[in-house]
């Protein structure tokens, strides 16, 4: 990406930053497709004029890291420390489209959308990029200033030294000489062996606002004279509202009013407690919508499904038939996942102040364009008029890339013509869709003489995650969804799927995986891992019950199947060492599990025992991962254990269920959550190595399940084939 | 009109006494490092001392905590140095960061109930919810300021 100066007048409708040093954008390519959004551009890389750093960044802050990584990729170029970065905002820019949605969607896609662990990746090098632009153009004005090569200069973060007189310069003295001189086209970047910042466990940039409650989360907008309003959904899924009863609420004092949407009722008030109290006083009245909808209905629908033929799902290797024809044991299993919601600590929340011929919204939010595409349609306006603040998150896990939250605060805004911000009750959000759908995943194998499989046929019979988006984006299909049914989403964690690492997968000669898309009306949609989450659990579920038919250790197995791969050996190797495996603790016992995806190999070995009451202990788990190079170990620490206990939540403890039409669990109280007394401790071990960068912001969610299902079926005998676990599934 | 001191500053509130403390400090004090995350007692985010003991301020209303001393996170302290912070920091424990104010409260109070905290304290008695996993930086980070608070003391 080219970088270019920015004109100060760009700024003079963007906001209250401070305009002055020096201001570096992005060239618009010619991929990233042009919006009227003029106004909302801002500086992607000021330095000021005290030498700080100001930075405009693409991604949102949703726990990641990723302000951190991006700011460390600068200050990199630029030897300076994170504690000289003053600001870090997410700002919507044309030029920000997602460059992985754009590739996977042959740039028919153009969104700005912090989502599937692609952030550094996508934006890494380009904020390394500018900031040797900065660091270049300082040191060509104090070149000039000197009248000397710039190479006899040398920067430490502060000033620009001449290494022959021993002159200085500070960066803060040079910026506005250096906002005069022409852009270098080819910055030198640094090689990794030259990194100082990139690779070393560098703590957070944005924990000092987070340990001190001035970082701003989407709720801690204010505005003045703004509203308050929350959500009623309507009770029964699918269902339409035809009219609401708000007498009740009238006498509550503070109420204002109440807005019917199609399928949920927005309720205002001078504050969100008079919002959340006038809300449980309406009355909905609905037509449509399946109270025949349950657990049983929704378990026989994927059964029902099961038997039809579905889709073909990735690369169909060598030929399935004829291994099977071939093998001397034919295994085949069962395995079925729940429904999970994401759960957020922050609930749903947006603000909006919609004027005349104006429109600002505020919101923790996953893709910046949708507030867009929901004002221009809501208030007629056009996108130049529309501006997109983003908040920090308090977690996504895919929940916050949908629109539903964005509409209500333009709509009551609009209605009111005053700001409106709406926050959801948990109850709302928790009972408002958009959950991980339930999985029924069927597999088969063929065995050789020895015990190895060579032949691997799977069937996933799942909702799509992804029809929706497919759906609002008016039947447009990007290539991860195609108009036969298949959705990537639903298939990750099968192999031979696009856009994976084949080469990280198990070697076996025969694959075909099919998919059959169930049609269940309830709102599904991303959830941390999206489909890995059940996929590869049932697959790494039937290696160790693969291994226990053959009599071989579940490791040796794996190791069998991945002799082509070194860094996977070595990361076996590791595995096998860290957690003492086959030795665990006196009346303890392990379950291994090995994952491919997300450039990234893996291992996790839970080592559980099953205490007086019942119920699962589990004591140690210790992951190895090798995610090619690290750009900061401590945030891979953090990533990795909070995907791992974001996963064994839904694997000893919490599921949506359906009970007539309705979503049962409604709060923490009956959607449990893990606390810290449930926590165990977790060894990660990364794994040097040159591949290409990992992605690892949902790393550890999909592997735990098995991981732990394996360990119980050591310890009890008891195989395990859905998720959660069940008291049941121990005795 | 309703008197409550918050951080060392007394407030005339016209508020309905039945609002729960936490809607009073995020919209009516404009305070909102205190977050909601269930309304029901159940996750912590809005935790905050009244007269020093953690209390989650979505089941107290103004009227039951009139008249008592409350602190927020805004009012632990100036600059991010009470101990508990300082651990906080030095573990470096947020990701998304929402519910680390309730949990920062709830272990200041806890430290000073429990100097010399164990582990199977913690479990018993610090109870937030953490969603994206921070568990074991946070148990990490209250052992580090209970060693804070005893070097400062």
């Amino acid at each position: 990406m080219k970088i270019i100066a920015l004109n100060r007048r760009d700024f003079l409708r963007s906001s209250a930053l401070v305009t002055s040093g020096l201001l570096l954008g992005f060239e618009a390519s010619a991929a990233a497709k042009v919006q009227s959004v003029s106004s909302q551009l801002g500086p992607f890389l000021q330095m000021t004029n005290q030498g700080k750093i100001r930075l405009g960044v693409p991604v949102v802050e949703m726990g990641q890291g990723i302000y951190t990584s991006l700011a460390m990729s600068v200050v990199e170029e630029l030897e300076m420390t994170l504690d000289q970065v003053e600001d870090i905002q997410t700002i919507f820019h044309p030029v920000f489209k997602n460059p992985i949605v754009s590739y996977m969607t042959s740039n028919k896609l153009q969104l700005q959308m912090t989502g599937g662990s692609t952030s550094l990746m996508g934006w890494g090098k380009n904020y390394q990029n500018i900031g040797a632009t900065a660091r270049e153009m300082i040191v060509s004005a104090a070149a000039n200033e000197w009248d000397v090569s710039p190479s006899n200069l040398t920067v430490d973060g502060e000033y620009v030294i001449n290494t022959i007189t021993d002159k200085k310069l500070s960066y803060g003295e040079l910026v506005e000489k250096a906002a005069k001189l022409k852009i270098p086209e080819n910055p030198k970047i640094k090689e990794s062996i030259e990194f100082k910042t990139i690779g070393k466990p560098i703590k957070r940039w944005d924990t000092s606002s987070k340990i001190s409650g001035k970082a701003v989360f989407g709720a801690d907008i204010q505005l003045p004279e703004m509203l308050y309003g929350t959500i009623k959904n309507t009770p029964i899924l699918g269902s339409k509202i035809i009219g609401i009863d708000e007498s009740k609420a009238k006498s509550i004092d503070g109420y204002i009013t109440s807005i019917p949407l199609e399928d949920m009722v927005i309720v205002v008030a001078n504050s969100t407690w008079l919002a959340m109290k006038s809300a449980s006083k309406i009355i909905i009245n609905t037509e449509g919508g399946n109270v025949d909808l349950n657990n049983e209905s929704i378990k026989l629908r994927l059964r029902e499904d099961s038997k039809l033929e579905g889709v073909q799902a990735g690369n169909k290797v060598g030929n399935v038939e004829e291994g099977f024809s071939t093998s001397s044991t034919i295994v085949e299993r069962e395995y079925e996942l729940s429904i999970q919601a994401q759960a957020a600590m922050e609930p749903l929340t947006a603000t909006a102040n919609v004027t005349e011929d104006h429109c600002e919204f505020w919101g923790p939010i996953q893709i910046q364009d949708i507030p867009v595409m929901v004002a221009t349609q809501v208030t007629g306006l056009t996108p130049d008029k529309i501006k997109v603040n983003t908040t920090f998150l308090g977690g996504g896990f895919g929940r916050k890339t949908e629109a539903d939250f964005v509409v209500p605060p333009i709509v009551a805004s609009k209605v009111l013509g005053k700001p409106v911000q709406i926050t959801w009750s948990r109850e709302a959000d928790m009972r408002s869709g958009f959950y991980r759908p339930p999985s029924l995943v069927k597999l088969k194998a063929g065995l050789n003489p020895n015990g190895v499989p060579h032949t691997f046929e799977a069937k996933v019979i799942s909702p799509s995650p992804s029809l929706h988006l497919a759906k609002d984006l008016g039947f447009f299909f990007p290539i991860w969804i195609d108009e036969n049914g298949y959705d990537w989403a639903a298939l990750e964690g099968m192999p031979q799927q696009p856009i994976s690492d084949i080469e990280n997968e198990y070697a076996i000669q025969n694959i075909n995986v099919r998919y059959v898309p169930s049609n269940i009306d309830i709102k599904w949609g991303f959830w941390r891992s999206i489909g890995a989450s059940g996929n590869k659990f049932a697959i790494e579920s039937f290696m160790d019950e693969i291994a226990q038919i053959s009599k071989a250790d579940p490791l040796e197995l794996r190791t069998k199947l991945l002799k082509h791969n070194k860094r996977a050996l070595n990361v076996l190797e590791k595995a096998k060492l860290q957690s003492n495996w086959g030795k665990p603790q006196k009346g303890h016992f392990q379950g291994f599990a090995y994952a491919d995806s997300l450039n990234c190999i893996q291992t996790q070995v839970a080592e559980i025992s099953i205490n007086q009451r019942g119920q699962i202990d589990i004591h140690k788990i210790t992951c190895v991962l090798d995610c090619g190079p690290t750009h900061n170990p401590h945030l891979v620490h953090q990533q990795v254990e909070g995907s791992i206990i974001f996963g064994l939540n839904a694997v000893i403890l919490g599921e949506i269920n359906v009970q007539n039409g309705q979503i049962v669990e409604s709060n923490y109280d009956d959607y449990k959550m893990l606390r810290l007394k449930d926590t165990p401790p977790i060894d990660v071990h990364l794994v040097a190595s040159s591949a290409k960068q990992g992605r690892i912001g949902e790393i550890g969610t999909p592997v735990i399940g098995p991981a732990v299902a394996n360990a119980v079926f050591a310890a009890t005998g008891k195989r395990v084939r859905r998720l959660p676990i069940r008291k049941e599934d121990l005795a | 009109m309703i008197e409550l001191t918050v951080n060392g500053q007394t407030h005339q509130l016209d508020v309905d006494p039945t609002t729960p403390l936490l809607w009073v400090l995020r919209e009516h004090l404009k305070l909102t490092g205190t977050k909601y995350g269930c309304g029901i007692q159940n996750c912590g985010s809005c935790t905050v001392h009244v007269n020093g003991k953690a209390v989650r301020s979505c089941g107290e209303t103004l009227e039951e905590v009139a008249g008592k001393n409350i602190i927020t996170i805004e009012g632990l302290s100036e600059d991010n140095q009470h101990p508990v912070q300082r651990a906080w920091a030095e573990i470096d424990v947020p990701q998304c960061g929402y519910c680390q104010p309730g949990f920062i409260m709830a272990t200041a109070a806890f430290l000073k109930m429990m100097p010399e905290p164990e582990d199977q304290m913690i479990d018993r008695l610090l109870t937030n919810i953490c969603r994206c996993g921070t568990y074991n930086q946070v148990r990490a980070a209250i052992h580090r300021a209970a060693e804070i608070q005893k070097e400062d003391a």
